[in-house]
């Protein structure tokens, strides 16, 4: 059984198919990349396998668990991170209150109505580890509002793996990077992946990052899967190459 | 039931929905577009209604009525663009509660300046008497004038309609409405096109008041009434849907008459039952689709939004025991007098700081905190008179009535936020206002209950003497605060910050984000209810005034004058209001006018309030001095 086992997903939006039996699979530990030139259905199928929304048809097995149809904050329990396209962190908290509430949710202290939050010494050093991780400890008392960009996504990176998860999912995380920015992110990601044998499944338009980090690609195009192999095979794969490659590589 | 009869109650129903259509077809348009749920439509209807009455004061006969039937509409809609360019284009950029309490400052300032103007009477206005008689319709008779609304009524909805689906500018704003981004991308000058709605919305409600002045009768507080009326239709129908808007009026329309003839006693009630039932099936109302988020910059129209930073210098703790200190030693320098106003901003800070668990922490709009308050306070006022309950026992069960409450009601609400949580919250609370009203048997209706036997505390204290009750609230309420404080600062409280935040993103960490919700909806009810159990036994007398919607908004004028993101703020602002109110009824009678100002003030200049203003201030001046930081501030945090 794979880790994580998406099968004959579909989903459409009034008579828009936005997926059309999206299959595949991921196994434990792996960098998996999933392309398709804009409007293919990766930001769907993301959603339908966190959550967000119901499938039409077809399900999400996550460590031999059925997850379609369960609710967002339920599946991050499951072990699920994510992070979104759009810079999602909680901009008028300090970067470090940011990562303290994801663990007070992860650690289940949410709850706690009496007990003060800076009262939490093992909480505190955990999120400044974290923030370690992805080189913010200094910036650890700003408002995050304030933070540039790049530096947002990396809270968001932080803000995901503070509820530990054995999946992350990483919605085009370096959208609106600097390429500098961008390679910072790969090298982290890649680290943070070895170091705690975290599967990693990302979006991503920029073709370097995809051929750079994956191991496996899936590639979608309007709603449906077309490929689905190692970056070699991917890259050799006429389909792909015509579909996709051929037009959009020499973008962005 | 007879042809006649029927005849009579249709005409009835119809004429009542083409009122509710014409305001609250400009109500619905203008949330279409602007994204404001504008509080002061009903005072928009009210200026229509005093207009025509002073137009028809010098023009005579059916000319002179026609021109003020059409002049009076275009009076409100000057009004409305000076409101609209001079103030409310200010603060798009801003949260939406500042733009709904911009408008509700604006309900405070028209509604009394009507009053300075027009005098505190009803004014009827005459009829010509072309239109004054009446006419026999299958056996019942019908007044001429109600035809005539019903031959205009529907004829200004064509005329609507005409421009909405048939013109250039009726399909931006159409456009507009259902996909902002999409109209901004197009290069529509959203500041004209707002200008232009906003003035036409007010027409539509200039010409309601208009026509229904002379049928019914116009006073200085009749907008207040019509708003919750037209907020009630809007909702049904589904914020900033114009066919919602139609289905909602000829839905209240026939309930209103309907209940007026079957179930007098509940009539209010039914509406506000309507309501909650479609509700509680369809969200956000019969045509209604959830709303984008909207960000801040979603308006675009080139503006910066000032920036109401929650990050604070957190008082020391011997520092907050200062102010305890000294209310603890207000009696041996103050009178009776005093001790009363104090005693009153005590159990008016409670509520506004429960509030403000739901505001600044949670980020939740409730407009209907008054009916925990009632709650609480008909609790302990029950129990006393029909019970024999002794203080202590019925105060206790107060807070639990309160979290009852808010257990049911915010069962319904918490899958909302933002306008439509506050529209339910609001319901929910004229529901429970409707029923206490009413309800003679149990509440004693509209007269209340007086003369609520407060018999001695253990120990022979007797909390009927000012400075003994003075000391209990103090304990009371103290207690509460600092349990309401801790709550801030726990791991609850962050979550709860979270939330208000990025809701998405919090149930993205596994958070369930509606429990969180609810659970601070039934502590900041339970609170509430707390507050409302020691005002009766404070004042010894209850009525449903103090459940009625105008009380809801109270905890938020005060917070937002305190300061919405300090825990003390609340407090602050609830001091203000109180001592304000205390002082200038004596001096004025006046006083909502200078209240409304000051709102409105605060909303443009300093949406912080007093103390994000002085914490602003102070973090600048104060922290330079590393020993003043040292013992005055810990380090900052979110509030």
């Amino acid at each position: 059984m794979a880790f994580l086992e998406i099968n004959g997903v579909v989903k459409s939006f009034g008579g828009l198919r936005a997926l059309q039996d999206v299959s595949f699979s991921v196994r434990q530990g792996e960098i998996r990349a999933i392309i398709g030139p804009n409007g293919a259905g990766k930001s769907t199928l993301f959603n339908v396998m966190t959550g967000l929304f119901p499938p039409d048809s077809g399900e999400v097995v996550f460590d031999g668990v059925r997850i379609t149809g369960v609710l967002p904050f339920r599946i991050i329990r499951m072990g699920i991170g994510r992070s979104f396209q759009i810079t999602n962190i909680f901009p008028r908290m300090t970067v470090f209150e940011n990562v303290q509430v994801a663990l007070f949710a992860h650690h289940r202290k949410s709850r706690n109505p009496f007990g003060m939050a800076r009262r939490y010494p093992s909480v505190a050093a955990e999120a400044l580890a974290i923030l370690g991780q992805v080189g913010l400890s200094e910036k650890h008392e700003l408002s995050a509002s304030i933070l540039s960009h790049g530096d947002q996504k990396r809270l968001e990176i932080a803000i995901s793996l503070a509820s530990r998860p054995r999946l992350l999912m990483l919605d085009e995380p370096t959208a609106g990077m600097s390429r500098f920015e961008s390679r910072e992110t790969v090298e982290l990601l890649r680290t943070i992946s070895r170091e705690q044998g975290l599967t990693l499944v990302f979006t991503e338009h920029d073709m370097d990052i995809v051929f750079g980090i994956s191991e496996k690609i899936v590639v979608l195009q309007q709603g449906g899967v077309i490929a689905d192999g190692t970056p070699a095979e991917i890259k050799a794969n006429p389909r792909v190459r015509k579909a996709y490659l051929g037009e959009e590589t020499t973008e962005s | 039931m007879d042809l006649s009869f029927l005849t009579v109650q249709v005409l009835s129903a119809l004429r009542q929905a083409a009122f509710l259509f014409l305001i609250s077809s400009g109500l619905t348009l203008i949330f279409g577009v602007l994204n404001i749920l504008n509080f002061a439509h009903g005072s928009l209807y009210m200026l229509g209604a005093y207009f025509i009455y002073a137009l028809t004061l010098h023009l005579t006969g059916p000319a002179g009525f026609v021109i003020a039937l059409l002049a009076a509409p275009l009076g409100v809609a000057v009004v409305a663009v000076v409101i609209e360019m001079g103030l409310l284009r200010r603060i798009y950029v801003q949260e939406e509660i500042y733009q709904l309490l911009l408008t509700y400052s604006l309900v405070l300032i028209i509604d009394d300046l009507a009053k300075i103007v027009f005098g505190p009477e009803y004014k009827s206005i005459p009829k010509p008497d072309a239109i004054s008689g009446a006419i026999t319709i299958f056996g019942g008779t019908v007044p001429v004038y109600t035809l005539l609304v019903l031959g205009l009524a529907p004829a200004m909805a064509l005329v609507l309609w005409y421009l909405l689906y048939k013109t250039r500018t009726g399909k931006i704003v159409r456009a507009t409405s259902s996909d902002r981004e999409m109209a901004d991308a197009l290069g529509i000058n959203m500041s004209a096109l707002f200008t232009l709605v906003f003035a036409f919305g007010a027409i539509l409600a200039g010409f309601a008041g208009a026509l229904a002045g002379p049928a019914r009768t116009v006073f200085p507080g009749v907008g207040t009434e019509v708003i919750i009326e037209s907020f009630v239709v809007v909702v049904i129908g589904g914020l900033g849907n114009l066919w919602g808007a139609l289905i909602g009026s000829i839905l209240i329309g026939t309930l209103e008459t309907v209940g007026i003839v079957v179930f007098p006693e509940f009539e209010m009630a039914l509406i506000y039952l309507l309501m909650v039932a479609i509700l509680v099936v369809r969200p956000w109302g019969l045509f209604g689709r959830p709303l984008k988020v909207k960000a801040l910059s979603d308006k675009n129209l080139g503006m910066e939004a000032q920036e109401i930073s929650p990050v604070h210098f957190s008082m020391h703790p011997l520092v907050r025991l200062i102010p305890l200190a000294l209310l603890l030693l207000v009696p041996l320098m103050a009178g009776r007098f005093y001790q009363y106003l104090l005693t009153q901003i005590l159990i008016a800070s409670l509520v506004a700081i429960a509030f403000n668990l739901l505001l600044g922490t949670t980020g939740l709009l409730s407009f209907g905190q008054a009916a925990f308050y009632g709650v609480g306070a008909y609790t302990v006022g029950l129990l006393a008179t029909k019970a024999g309950f002794t203080p202590l026992p019925a105060l206790l069960l107060a807070p639990v009535s309160g979290a009852v409450a808010a257990g049911l009601i915010g069962f319904f609400c918490v899958r909302l936020s933002g306008v439509h949580f506050a529209m339910l919250t609001l319901a929910f609370g004229q529901l429970v206002f409707a029923i206490v009203y009413k309800w003679y048997g149990f509440t004693g209706g509209d007269n209340g209950i007086q003369g609520i036997p407060i018999r001695p505390l253990p120990g022979g204290i007797d909390i009927a003497s000012t400075q003994a009750m003075y000391y209990f609230a103090l304990a009371v309420v103290g207690i509460s605060v600092e349990i309401l404080r801790r709550m801030r600062s726990s791991p609850f409280g962050a979550t709860l910050k979270s939330i208000r935040e990025n809701s998405q993103r919090a149930e993205y960490l596994g958070v369930n984000v509606k429990l969180y919700k609810w659970a601070a909806f039934v502590a900041a009810g339970a609170f509430t209810g707390l507050a409302g159990g020691l005002y009766t036994l404070m004042e010894k007398s209850i009525s449903p005034d103090m459940i009625h919607w105008t009380k809801s908004a109270e905890p938020v004028l005060m917070t937002i004058i305190g300061g919405i993101y300090s825990f003390a703020g609340p407090a602050v602002g609830a001091a203000v209001f109180i001592v304000l109110n205390s002082y200038l009824v004596a001096w004025t009678e006046n006083w909502a006018l200078v209240l409304g100002l000051i709102l409105l003030g605060m909303v443009l200049m300093l949406p912080g309030g007093v103390v994000g203003f002085i914490n602003e201030k102070a973090r600048g001046a104060l922290t330079k001095r590393g020993w003043v930081r040292k013992w005055l501030f810990s380090k900052s945090t979110a509030s």
